[in-house]
């Protein structure tokens, strides 16, 4: 697959549309139909063709917006990301496969790596040269990391790491991890976290994939069994990584994937378009309990988009994201999962001789619901995001 | 006023003291604290007497009524100063010479209009005419009351036989008089609602059973959080409905209308709940905002334009 890369990237100076203008005609011309979802011709890309997409699209302009450019970046700000984040919604491509090191290693590298991590890493991850993978959670450790075990010791110059992962997200294709170790022992609770880019290629790492509710194998188990890395592979100074990765994971958790109320919106424009071309399934549109659904949908999508936007306006006027990210995240977790849930209830009545677009439309939204499920549970799941908006936004008293 | 350094929280807090000034006084009496203070002319222009802002600035004011269960048309007196901007009636209610009450529903023609508050107060009531509407001499129409929601501040019906038009409303004024409605009804239903999480708050963090504070009991503290990510997404909502996109296109405002209002019922009947017999009672002031929102629910059947935002969804998909 070859993508017109060679375009001029608009000034955001110019008017306030230039950018937005620029991703949609973009993608609109470059993007093929056989990797979007909604098309009857799609075909699930491969590896590779979501790598030469989506290095498409950074050459497009359309990725590491706010990165600086010394690392690869385009030195914008966060206006121009959510402009092109709602291109990327209203399109239903595949999901990033490079999200881990552009969302998460690559922030934390820029807060807390060296020079040299910077040079090495930034670029590769927007030129998707590198894939990664967050290596956070344990067995013992889901949500409260305070239980951490996987141990790394200082030897030689050198670091011996052991441990185990779970739920390593694209663990199977990365180059890195996003290690996060303890240097002491759990007593220390918070204290000592040190966090690491280790090669997965390096001796000592086993990758068993999980098969996960939609059949397919997206996480897995990571086992380090006496992996040793070099000192330059440590990613800060103990606790400064950790400190830093919780700034950041709370702006990430703001900020990343930004494209979804719009995305959700595409989504639901799929669902009814399925329909409205078969003229039996047409009839169930007519239907004042699926008009009324359907509303509410696109009114929690609408206060979704109201509250990203309103979370980008605050951080543009300089004003710290804090706690507020839980609530973008419960949002869209549940409106997600509840519009998934009505989908499938919806293509459950879609029988074999509907058109093509309507059983395209059974795949993807039966999928859609399983996959749905991990929505209340990746990222911190709701309760530990209630937790936070009641400790943090309500200070809310626990004791007298 | 077009000094950018001009916050609308800044209104928001001066709007506020007003509302809490005219607390306790006569209808007539709060008509001239408000008036004094400015807050109808809110979005009318600074050459025809008002104060020359936008909705975004309204949108805090009129929160801030919900907020302190201000029962009072100040909706209202906004909207209909703001769409008779230029006429003396218009000047007349910025100056709070006047006051004027909406009925939602029914039409002149249909000889009746219903779903108004504060009719028996005020000057003027405006109803639906043809696609426009016009402004009657609430004494020229027989009114009735209906204080099945709300005794103290109840529902009216309007029968409008012989009743005399003083001021008509194009279809384009009218339809955007109903816009700025539903948004300034959204910021006061989430003000309404904001209102009562912030009571409930209060109370679960004063209130001991078994040793701690009922706000240390994670149901509660869940059941609380829900309501603030409710009142953050309302505001929100408001908020972007009211500002163009990039492209410069303006954004419809039913969904976020009904999302507000959806919302605060919500939050308004948890708060009820948190409080438990003691919500249940009179003396508990939560009920007041629980009539204001469901009056505007009515008025505007909520349920009805979140069945006509599928519907428009769906035609255009």
């Amino acid at each position: 697959m070859t993508y017109n890369i060679e375009v001029a990237h608009p000034d955001p100076a110019t008017s306030r549309s230039a950018y937005r203008a620029h991703a949609r005609e973009w993608l609109r011309a470059n993007l093929p139909s056989s990797m979007r979802a909604d098309s009857v011709d799609y075909k699930t890309p491969s590896l590779n063709e979501c790598r030469d997409w989506e290095e498409a699209m950074y050459r497009a302009g359309l990725a590491g917006m706010t990165w600086p450019k010394e690392y690869g970046g385009y030195g914008l700000t966060l206006r121009e990301h959510l402009a092109v984040n709602k291109e990327i919604g209203a399109l239903m491509m595949p999901e990033s496969v490079g999200s881990v090191g552009k969302e998460l290693a690559g922030p934390i590298i820029m807060a807390v790596g060296t020079e040299e991590q910077k040079q090495e890493f930034l670029p590769k991850i927007l030129a998707m040269k590198n894939y990664w993978c967050q290596g956070f959670s344990e067995p013992e450790a889901g949500s409260d990391l305070v239980r951490l075990r996987t141990r790394a010791v200082e030897e030689n110059g050198n670091w011996r790491i052991n441990g185990q992962k779970i739920w390593t997200s694209g663990a199977m294709k990365a180059d890195y991890c996003l290690l996060l170790t303890r240097t002491g022992t759990v007593a220390d609770k918070h204290k000592g976290l040190l966090m690491f880019a280790v090669p997965m290629n390096t001796h000592g790492i086993r990758v068993v994939p999980i098969k996960s509710i939609d059949g397919k194998e997206s996480f897995a188990e990571v086992f380090f069994d006496d992996v040793v890395v070099p000192d330059s592979a440590r990613l800060g100074k103990p606790d400064e990584g950790w400190s830093a990765a919780i700034r950041v994971l709370s702006i990430e958790r703001a900020t990343n994937r930004m494209y979804r109320p719009w995305r959700f919106e595409a989504e639901l424009k799929m669902l009814v378009a399925a329909f409205k071309s078969d003229p039996e399934l047409a009839k169930l549109l007519e239907d004042g309990y699926y008009q009324r659904r359907i509303g509410q949908i696109a009114t929690e999508i609408d206060g979704l988009k109201g509250l990203i936007e309103q979370a980008v306006d605050q951080m543009a006027g300089g004003a710290p994201i804090g706690a507020r990210g839980s609530l973008n995240k419960l949002f869209w977790s549940e409106t997600h999962q509840a519009f998934a849930t009505f989908a499938y209830e919806m293509v459950s009545q879609i029988k074999p001789t509907a058109s093509a677009e309507a059983l395209r439309a059974k795949k993807h939204f039966t999928t859609a619901y399983l996959f749905a499920r991990a929505e209340s549970i990746y990222a911190g799941v709701s309760e530990v995001q209630l937790d936070i908006i009641a400790q943090r936004i309500l200070n809310l008293p626990k004791d007298l | 006023m077009s000094d950018d350094s001009l916050r609308p929280e800044d209104f928001a807090e001066a709007a506020g003291a007003a509302i809490t000034d005219a607390e306790g006084k006569s209808f007539a009496e709060k008509t001239a604290v408000l008036a004094e203070n400015g807050l109808f002319g809110v979005i009318v222009a600074e050459e025809q007497g008002g104060l020359g802002l936008d909705l975004s600035f309204g949108i805090p004011i009129v929160a801030v009524a919900g907020k302190l269960q201000l029962r009072y048309p100040l909706v209202e007196q906004m909207l209909v100063a703001s769409a008779l901007a230029g006429e003396d009636i218009g000047a007349a209610i910025v100056g709070g010479e006047k006051t004027a009450a909406i009925a939602w529903q029914g039409s002149l023609e249909e000889g009746y209009a219903t779903h108004a508050t504060f009719v028996a107060d005020a000057d003027y009531v405006l109803v639906a005419s043809g696609e426009g509407a016009a402004l009657l001499d609430r004494a020229s129409g027989e009114v009735q009351e209906d204080p099945s929601l709300d005794p103290d501040y109840p529902q009216y019906t309007l029968k409008l036989e012989g009743a005399a038009t003083v001021a008509t409303l194009s279809a384009e004024a009218f339809a955007k008089l109903k816009f700025k409605a539903k948004v300034l009804y959204g910021a006061f239903a989430a003000g309404a609602g904001e209102g009562a999480m912030d009571r409930a708050a209060s109370h679960m963090a004063g209130r001991v059973q078994f040793g701690r504070p009922l706000s240390a009991k994670q149901a509660v503290r869940h059941t609380m959080a829900r309501m603030k990510l409710l009142t953050e997404t309302s505001y929100a909502g408001l908020q972007r409905a009211i500002a163009q996109d990039e492209f410069g296109a303006a954004r419809d405002v039913d969904t976020a209308f009904a999302g507000a209002i959806g919302n605060s019922c919500f939050i308004i009947e948890k708060a009820i709940h948190l409080h438990g017999g003691m919500g249940f009672t009179w003396e508990l002031p939560l009920h007041y905002s629980l009539r204001d929102v469901r009056k505007i629910d009515a008025a505007f059947n909520t349920g009805g334009v979140v069945k006509s935002i599928g519907k428009a969804f769906i035609a255009a998909a």
